[in-house]
């Protein structure tokens, strides 16, 4: 058994637009372990979020074998795909997403909804003070700084306990030094929790800081870089 | 997922708070949407406690009558129907030996002849104003068989009516009043009622002095306005010795049969109709029934229109929320999750209306009741919007009914959104 939590070969992803066929993944392989944290990077249109939604199962692949937790993920209906990630994926993306008619608080508990779980209060106040809102947790998302509603993002993706944070340019509208402090909230999970993090950025500095990074060009990898050991050579 | 999760128990309640959020968002649409439905169903509460209402109040005036069947002189039905209601004007009148003849038929139980004439009321005719309460109904009765036809009838009791009686047959100078002609005039046993009647072909009109001898309790029908006295003296006075005006039948057996075979026989009579009180109600029913088609086809349009307005803003609200959706999807909601939400919504913008509406519907009664009366007076007596709590039930339901079909094709746009194509068009 190996220690993969996502297992992706030979990824297409092919868009029709009229008669033009857009490659936007062209047979791309990617794993990821438990704990580590990868970063996607490459230009833009390289392909970056159509990988992320690949391997977090928002989108199903054209072409290729994909496993999510155990689970293939490969040619399911949207239905079905919902059922694989399900209490495994949490997500942050780029621009927050909150619900703004939400206070802090609720919109960290609004994916136990919809896993038809009780909110915890402690649990709650337990991620809220890891992401450091403690003094936030009754005020709405418009009330909040870009760099406070990533983080709110960031715990409403904890709450469920996920096995890996999926996160697309997570730091992309944010400042320097607030992205700064949210790669450094990531790997703070991922060395504590065990969590494994996928996230795309254009931010090369971020890129390096994560345990591997993927470069993309027109939905090709052309550069896998980290600890020679971790690459999951094929 | 950690398993010390429980799951929870109120989901369907924490649903409801956010679909409740969802539509605070957009206040005024929100509102406006809900006064839509409101209207609708205000009209078609109103107009249900209408059709209801009036109903029940023709069918307590004609219960009320106490015969079954009457025969009168030829003329407009309706006219019939109205007179024999109010005790109105336009009178005509049957030769009395009608009723020597009628009398002896096999199939009735009971009847009484009535002569109707009008007065005009001593003390009042000057200064007021010309209308009807210048004049006074009297109705020459036979008390013995009337009374037969509304055992219901009672004497007034009570200080200023105690000693009440009725009349002799013979008595030139004792009436008995109504309920409300009694209050009206301020008249009780013992005092005096004036009366000045125009006999017929003369021109000029006699003053008549009475005595009241008894004032009758509150029956809710036209006797309340009543003055009766001796049929023979109302004949003498009024100048048509042989007439009467009605003669009110209770048969036997009464069905569409019998009343049939009664018809043939007593129609061969010259200037004789004879009129069922199902005929009678179902002309009084025609009257409104065209109005209450009006009504019926503007609430539907009302209803119509409303729901297209529900549909629309959950729509807007759902496309204006496609990144959400797609967001709640990546969060995990199943289709279902998304469908209940946003069905939801409809239900409760149309549950709200609802309710609204009834209590506007409710509230406005009288003013619907007043307001059907000045446009035509029907001749009944009692409400005649009656909403009962089963009109509400039924709109009410009605309309949550609506909000669940109109509200499943934006639910279902809702939770086909696909996660990725919906967070991509951003917030
Ligand atoms: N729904 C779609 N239909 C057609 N083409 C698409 C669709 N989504 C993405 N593409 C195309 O696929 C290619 C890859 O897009 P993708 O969004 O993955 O790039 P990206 O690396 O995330 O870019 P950015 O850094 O700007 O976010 C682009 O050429 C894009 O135009
Ligand atoms: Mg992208």
């Amino acid at each position: 058994m190996n220690d993969f939590i996502i297992e992706g070969h030979g990824l297409k992803r092919y868009y029709q637009r009229g008669n033009e066929t857009v490659k936007a993944l062209d047979g791309v392989d990617v794993s990821i372990r438990k704990g580590e944290i990868v970063s996607i990077l490459g230009p833009s249109g390289s392909g970056k979020t159509t990988l992320i939604n690949l391997l977090s199962g928002l989108d199903a692949p054209t072409e290729g074998t994909l496993v999510i937790d155990g689970k293939s993920a490969a040619g399911l209906s949207e239905d079905e795909l919902v059922e694989v990630r399900r209490g495994v994926l949490g997500f942050v993306f780029q621009n927050f997403s909150l619900l703004p008619t939400l206070t802090v608080t609720e919109n960290i508990e609004l994916p136990l909804l919809f896993l038809g779980l009780q909110a915890d209060p402690e649990r709650t106040r337990r991620v809220i003070d890891a992401v450091g809102l403690t003094d936030r947790a009754n005020h709405l998302p418009r009330e909040l700084s870009g760099g406070q509603m990533q983080r709110v993002a960031i715990a409403r993706a904890l709450i469920i306990e996920p096995k890996i944070l999926v996160a697309d340019e997570p730091t992309g509208n944010l400042d320097r030094a607030t992205g700064e402090s949210i790669i450094a909230l990531f790997k703070k999970l991922a060395k504590e929790d065990g969590l494994a993090i996928l996230l795309t950025t254009h931010n090369t500095v971020f890129g390096s800081q994560a345990d591997r990074a993927i470069t993309l060009e027109d939905g090709r990898i052309v550069a896998l870089n980290g600890p020679p050991n971790k690459l999951p050579l094929h | 997922m950690n398993q010390a999760m429980k799951t929870d128990p109120f989901i369907l309640r924490r649903y409801f708070a956010l679909a409740i959020k969802n539509l605070r968002r957009r206040l005024v649409r929100t509102s406006l949407t809900i006064a839509g439905v409101a209207l609708a169903v205000t009209v078609a509460v109103s107009l249900g406690g209408f059709m209801l209402g009036y109903r029940g109040a023709i069918d307590r005036s004609i219960n009320m009558l106490g015969f079954q069947v009457m025969i009168m002189a030829k003329g407009c039905p309706y006219e019939a129907a109205t007179m024999m209601l109010k005790g109105g004007t336009g009178l005509l009148y049957l030769p009395s030996d009608t009723y020597d003849k009628v009398k002896s038929d096999p199939e009735i139980e009971s009847i009484t002849p009535i002569f109707v004439g009008v007065a005009q009321k001593q003390g009042s005719g000057i200064r007021d104003d010309a209308g009807a309460t210048n004049f006074s109904v009297i109705s020459g009765i036979e008390v013995l068989s009337y009374k037969v036809m509304k055992p219901w009838i009672a004497l007034k009791s009570g200080p200023g009516y105690d000693g009440g009686r009725w009349f002799e047959a013979d008595s030139k100078t004792d009436v008995v009043l109504g309920f409300e002609a009694a209050e009206y005039e301020q008249r009780k046993v013992g005092d005096s009622f004036y009366a000045s009647i125009a006999p017929a072909g003369k021109p000029e009109p006699v003053m008549h002095e009475f005595k009241v001898v008894g004032v009758l309790e509150r029956t809710g029908t036209q006797d309340d306005g009543t003055v009766f006295m001796p049929i023979d003296v109302a004949r003498e006075y009024f100048g048509r010795p042989a007439q009467l005006t009605i003669l009110g039948i209770k048969l036997k057996q009464f069905n569409a049969v019998k009343m049939r075979e009664f018809e043939t026989r007593w129609l061969k009579l010259p200037e004789v109709q004879v009129v069922g009180l199902q005929q009678v109600k179902n002309t009084l029913v025609s009257l409104v029934a065209t109005a209450q088609t009006m009504i019926a086809a503007v609430a539907v349009i009302a209803i119509i229109v409303a729901l297209i307005g529900v549909i629309n803003t959950i729509l807007m609200s759902v496309y204006e929320r496609t990144a959400e959706i797609g967001i709640m999807k990546a969060l995990g909601a199943r289709r279902g999750s998304i469908f209940q939400l946003i069905w939801l919504e409809t239900v409760i913008i149309c549950l709200i209306g609802a309710l609204t509406g009834s209590i506007l519907a409710v509230v406005g009664s009288s003013l619907v009741e007043r307001a059907i009366r000045s446009i035509a007076d029907f001749g009944v007596s009692g409400s005649i919007v009656s909403i009962t709590p089963q009109v509400i039930m039924y709109a009410v339901s009605g309309a949550v009914a609506l909000g669940f079909f109109g509200g499943l094709y934006p639910a279902w746009r809702a939770s086909s959104m696909r996660p990725v194509g919906a967070i991509s068009k951003g917030v």
